[in-house]
């Protein structure tokens, strides 16, 4: 490594104030932040003494996605490389020019959007599709608002929700059947022309066709889906670590995934799952909540601190909320997952929470005088 | 007449068909008054009660007095005319008999009268042929949805002041992106309930 410190050392002074390269700074900053610590320290007040900073934060995130990650490269092959390329190099572009013109340093968060961006996506979309969807999220839901800690939304649900309404043939069809071989696809390249296109139904669409994907399947991961939801184990262990950590909050996870359940057992009860046309096999409650990329969005899309309000209480609300949204889209509408929407309409909704819970308190604390 | 029953026109006309969302009908007060929770409030309430009494009155005039007279094509002028005199005659019943309402309103109820949304309501009323309890139907979930977009969105421009949007996009410009994306997320209910 100490090469590479020298090399950093020696072209600093062309990024420094009076340097050839001064407009490039972010990026030089970016580069030696990623892989040495600063070499300066704070100097402006707050300072606070917590071992957990930004980047420390944006690291648990990332270390609590390796098992979904490396789930996906045995599932679906080595193409998954080209989509975290890709996605890197495209957002990546996107947050240096604006740290360029707006002169401001290139923030970690984009670690962390830019590995989560492939892990919801079908595994053989187009790589231009996953290089414009990360671009659209990165300017529309993250860069416009100021960067990262100032947006309203999602990044990467606002991506995939843009994908999803503009090329709606393309994300349904570039799902993948997954490897059934010990080996899995470790050292193969599937992509959309080598894929059997027959068997790449999600189990949410066979579902509509009263095709029951077993549930030990589906915990294990070894069924149709986007590239890092399929197995619910994994997304469990690494949404797990991410609860004790306590960098994802725990209220909203449970109440996500509480409402969701609670919801779906009723309408099984009620002979009122839309998505099985036979009657009488919908399957348990717990099946619906593997399916899909429900456990992902709990886990590791919703309780993005940015974007999911602040108060505990408005946690709960906001949960409850993304799991009935999600029941009513997956049973009620033209698209068979509606996990994306839901996060989104969650964050919209968020500030609302806050604002309710905030006056409520207040009235209260007012009232006992 | 349209066989659609009058809870899946309500519904619709809040999510599926939400007039603000995705038909772009009443943006600049939505744009203008959006900026605080509480005055959006004020104006979503407001557009609720208006929508819903000039969608009665506008049925009445038009099937009662222009269809039989053969003056359908006067529909325009008439529904503006109504909606302004409607406006104009409950600020001046709000003004004489609850002061205070009338001030907490302020200027919204005469910028409702500008509002779009409600001549569109009236207007869809007629181009899809609703019964009377459809338009009822209609005008209150109309103007529903036209207040949870505007109260969704003043939350969010709340929350946006801890924002650092980038100059040539203060203002109208980033309002116009948060409704892109609010439409967006509205989308996902595509499909849930159709009205055309």
């Amino acid at each position: 490594m100490k090469w590479l410190l020298k090399v950093i050392e020696k072209v600093r002074p062309n990024f420094e104030e009076g340097g050839k390269l001064k407009a490039f700074h972010p990026v030089f900053g970016a580069l030696e932040h990623f892989l040495f610590a600063p070499s300066a320290a704070t100097i402006g007040a707050p300072h606070i003494r917590d071992p957990l900073d930004l980047k420390r934060f944006m690291s648990m995130v990332i270390i609590s996605v390796v098992p979904c990650v490396f789930a996906a490269f045995y599932f679906f092959g080595l193409r998954f490389l080209a989509m975290i390329i890709v996605s890197y190099a495209a957002g990546l572009t996107v947050e240096a020019l604006f740290s360029i013109v707006r002169k401001e340093d290139i923030n970690e968060g984009f670690f962390v959007t830019g590995i989560l961006w492939p892990l919801i996506l079908p595994p053989t979309l187009p790589l231009w599709m996953v290089g414009l969807g990360v671009a659209f999220g990165v300017l529309i839901g993250k860069e416009l608002f100021g960067g990262t800690g100032r947006n309203v939304f999602n990044p990467a649900l606002v991506g995939r929700c843009f994908l999803a309404l503009a090329y709606p043939k393309q994300m349904a069809a570039s799902f993948l059947e997954p490897s059934h071989d010990v080996a899995g696809r470790l050292l193969s390249w599937v992509d959309g022309s080598t894929a059997d296109a027959i068997s790449s139904a999600t189990p949410l669409v066979l579902a509509g066709r009263d095709e029951m994907v077993a549930t030990s399947h589906m915990f294990l991961g070894s069924v149709s889906g986007s590239a890092g939801e399929t197995s619910a184990l994994l997304i469990i262990l690494g949404g797990g670590f991410l609860l004790l950590t306590r960098v994802a909050n725990w209220r909203t996870v449970a109440a996500t995934i509480a409402s969701f359940f609670a919801l779906t057992a009723a309408l099984i009860a009620s002979d009122k799952i839309v998505y099985n046309s036979m009657p009488g096999v919908f399957g348990p409650a717990i099946w619906h909540v593997f399916a899909g990329g429900l456990l992902f969005g709990a886990f590791f899309m919703a309780t993005d601190p940015v974007t999911s309000p602040t108060t505990n209480a408005a946690k709960w609300m906001y949960g409850i909320i993304i799991g009935a949204v999600t029941v009513l889209i997956r049973n009620f509408t033209g698209y068979t997952e509606g996990v994306t929407f839901a996060i989104l309409l969650g964050n919209i909704i968020a500030p609302i929470l806050d604002e309710i819970v905030i006056s409520v308190r207040i009235r209260r604390l007012r009232s006992e005088g | 007449m349209s066989e659609t029953s009058v809870w899946v026109i309500f519904i619709a006309a809040i999510f599926t068909n939400n007039i603000l969302l995705t038909n772009f009908l009443g943006m600049c007060s939505f744009i203008a008054c959006s900026g605080q929770i509480k005055t959006s409030l004020g104006l979503g309430t407001a557009v609720i009660f208006v929508m819903v009494m000039t969608t009665i009155i506008n049925y009445a005039v038009y099937y009662g007095v222009l269809v039989p007279l053969g003056l359908g094509h006067l529909q325009f002028i008439v529904f503006i005319a109504v909606i302004a005199a409607f406006v104009q005659l409950v600020e001046m019943i709000v003004e004489r008999f609850s002061p205070k309402l009338y001030f907490a309103l302020g200027i919204f109820l005469p910028l409702i009268t500008v509002n779009c949304a409600i001549l569109g309501a009236s207007l869809f009323m007629i181009i899809r042929e609703y019964s009377f309890f459809q338009s009822v139907g209609f005008g209150l979930g109309a103007g529903i949805g036209w207040a949870v977009a505007i109260v969704l969105m003043a939350g969010l421009r709340q929350k946006m002041r801890y924002s650092h949007v980038p100059q040539c996009f203060q203002g109208v410009a980033i309002a116009m992106i948060v409704t892109g994306v609010l439409a967006m997320a509205f989308m996902g209910f595509a499909g849930m309930v159709s009205i055309q």
